[in-house]
């Protein structure tokens, strides 16, 4: 009973419901796996095991009373801490949210407690959701399980870590830029970003809305359907959540269903790091024998994917956190000896130099002269690539290639260089800017560090995403656990 | 050539709400730069009778235009906050 915490979502609440052991007994293995870790991994920012026992007790009373319980009663879920839970602060890992009491649930996390997920505490990530590596946090950074002086990915890379590390058992990050399949890919785990509109934002706190959403990142593609089938669907507080079901559909876990046609994308698989090359067409190798039919596709547009991401999403960042001027809520910041600009100008200087930044950028593309010379030509061609990979998709089932350009790296390795960060998410940014569902599964390791394979499919098309990352999966039989 | 001069950094802080020290202009002012050089690949690219982006909403989705009873217990506890107003700072 000691390594309850090892267990994926299916296999712990399948424990608990047939009387294998109590919610109760595995929130203490994973309370237990956390005391033992955390100090090495650091993915919590706010812990909330009493709570988590008192919710366990709850769902050991009803099925002892036969009370009808949901698909994951028992199960431990960590939340990015830019999820917004009642009454457990949700800090951004910024100094400007340190003390922030969310009044209400986001639907996310309502939905997921609707179904009985137990929230074990909040997750560390770069500030405000920006970064790809999680050094960018008030908190500091967190660390991979796999090499603890590496980096685990971002923005989510305590979501990552945590689940990597088995101290929850499933995780919510959100995806703006690449943001869910990063750590993924760097902690050895399966990350989706759903189509934009499948998952409410309500509750999120906004980075970049046109570009980001909520996915899972989960140990078994099992509990990525789980998750996604609690989560998924029209929220009435969220008005770019698709109202209609059918376009939200139900996912199943079927290993028979093999894609038909795959295309692997030339831009992204071009100078990646070799090790992640071989990796990729080792997988590619592998859907050949399942029997799909595998091509090399060029898309001129992807050329200009990055520079036109950047301008969405930091201007965007420049216009939403413009509200954060401590006035309503925030840390101790004295108002006396201020007038109104310069107390907020003052209060703001203490946002994380990576968030500044990015407001500084957001309102440089924006400002008159640049603006059509920038943020324009960013969404023009963001629609245009939109249309490429469109069409791409009524050729082929999926689109494949790295989800990252390199393996995880040393802490502190790249962190005086924006730039070169940035470059990373070359691979990624696709699916935000096209709005289509993206998937990164386990796909190697070299020299110890975690190689993923990135999936893509048109919108909606989750159900082709699960069932090639579940063959995949079962195929190659990327498991184990970092020995930390 | 910089396309980012210290003087537009400064201006730019100032529209931002954001204080910058003296170190960071000096910081900031090349990494914006490098950043703002390599967005500016995309002048290179023609984009005559291309199209803006948009999201596919439906107007009959969107939520029904009415009224929700407002709540005072939203408004967060801190001292600042006095019968259901909040206290700002100073305008000059």
């Amino acid at each position: 009973m000691s390594n309850l915490y090892n267990l994926s979502a299916g296999e712990a609440h399948r424990g608990i419901i047939q009387g294998d052991f109590t919610a109760e007994e595995y929130v203490w293995s994973i309370i237990g796996r956390i005391e033992r870790v955390e100090g090495k991994v650091h993915a919590f920012i706010t812990l909330n095991k009493e709570n988590a026992l008192v919710c366990a007790r709850e769902i050991d009373k009803k099925i002892r009373t036969k009370e009808v319980v949901g698909s994951l009663a028992g199960v431990t879920v960590g939340i990015k801490d830019n999820i917004s839970t009642h009454g457990l602060k949700t800090t951004c890992a910024s100094k400007i949210l340190e003390n922030y009491v969310p009044p209400y649930n986001a639907t996310v996390v309502e939905r997921l407690q609707n179904y009985g997920a137990i929230v074990i505490g909040k997750l560390n990530l770069d500030e405000f959701g920006m970064g790809s590596t999680t050094e960018f946090s008030r908190y500091g950074p967190t660390h991979n399980p796999w090499k603890v002086d590496y980096v685990p990915g971002g923005s989510s890379g305590g979501s990552g870590a945590a689940v990597s590390s088995r101290e929850c058992t499933i995780s919510l990050g959100s995806d703006t830029g690449g943001s869910v399949r990063c750590p993924a890919s760097f902690c050895s785990v399966v990350g989706l970003k759903p189509t934009y509109g499948s998952v409410s934002r309500f509750g999120l706190l906004s980075y970049a809305n046109s570009l980001e959403q909520i996915g899972p990142i989960c140990r078994t593609v099992e509990d990525v359907v789980t998750v996604m089938n609690a989560i998924s669907g029209h929220d009435p507080n969220d008005d770019t959540s698709f109202s209609s079901r059918s376009s939200v559909p139900y996912l199943s876990i079927n290993q028979e269903r093999t894609p038909s046609s795959i295309a692997i994308v030339k831009e992204l698989i071009d100078g990646c790091d070799p090790a992640v090359s071989k990796t990729i067409y080792s997988a590619l190798d592998k859907f050949k024998e399942f029997g799909s039919e595998c091509t090399e596709i060029s898309l001129k547009s992807v050329n200009y994917a990055l520079p036109s991401y950047y301008t969405i999403a930091m201007a965007e960042a420049s216009s939403n956190l413009a509200r954060y001027d401590n006035i309503r809520y925030g840390f101790s910041f004295p108002m006396e000896g201020f007038e109104w600009n310069t107390y907020i100008s003052n209060v703001r200087s203490n946002f994380g130099e990576e968030v500044k930044r990015r407001i500084l950028i957001g309102s440089y593309v924006l400002s008159s002269g640049y603006y059509s010379k920038y943020y324009l030509k960013a969404r023009q061609l963001r629609s245009l690539l939109r249309q490429e990979l469109l069409s791409n998709f009524a050729k082929y089932d999926l689109l494949v290639g790295p989800t990252m350009p390199v393996l995880p790296f040393r802490i502190g390795e790249k962190i005086d260089d924006p730039l070169k960060m940035y470059l990373m998410d070359v691979d990624t940014v696709l699916a935000n800017l096209a709005g289509i569902p993206a998937i990164s599964i386990p796909a190697g390791h070299s020299n110890g560090l975690p190689i993923g394979l990135q999936l893509m499919a048109g919108p909606f098309q989750e159900q082709k995403l699960i069932d090639a990352a579940s063959l995949l999966d079962n195929a190659i039989n990327i498991k184990g656990s970092p020995e930390i | 050539m910089a396309l980012v001069s210290k003087d537009e950094l400064i201006h730019l802080g100032w529209i931002s709400r954001i204080n910058l020290s003296e170190e960071e202009i000096e910081t900031f002012h090349h990494q914006l730069d490098d950043t703002i050089k390599y967005i500016d690949v995309l002048e290179t690219f023609s984009s005559e009778n291309l199209s803006l982006d948009h999201l596919e909403i439906v107007f009959s989705d969107l939520r029904e235009d009415k009224a929700i009873e407002f709540t005072r217990e939203l408004i967060p506890k801190s001292s600042r906050a006095q019968q259901g107003y909040v206290k700002g700072p100073k305008m000059k």
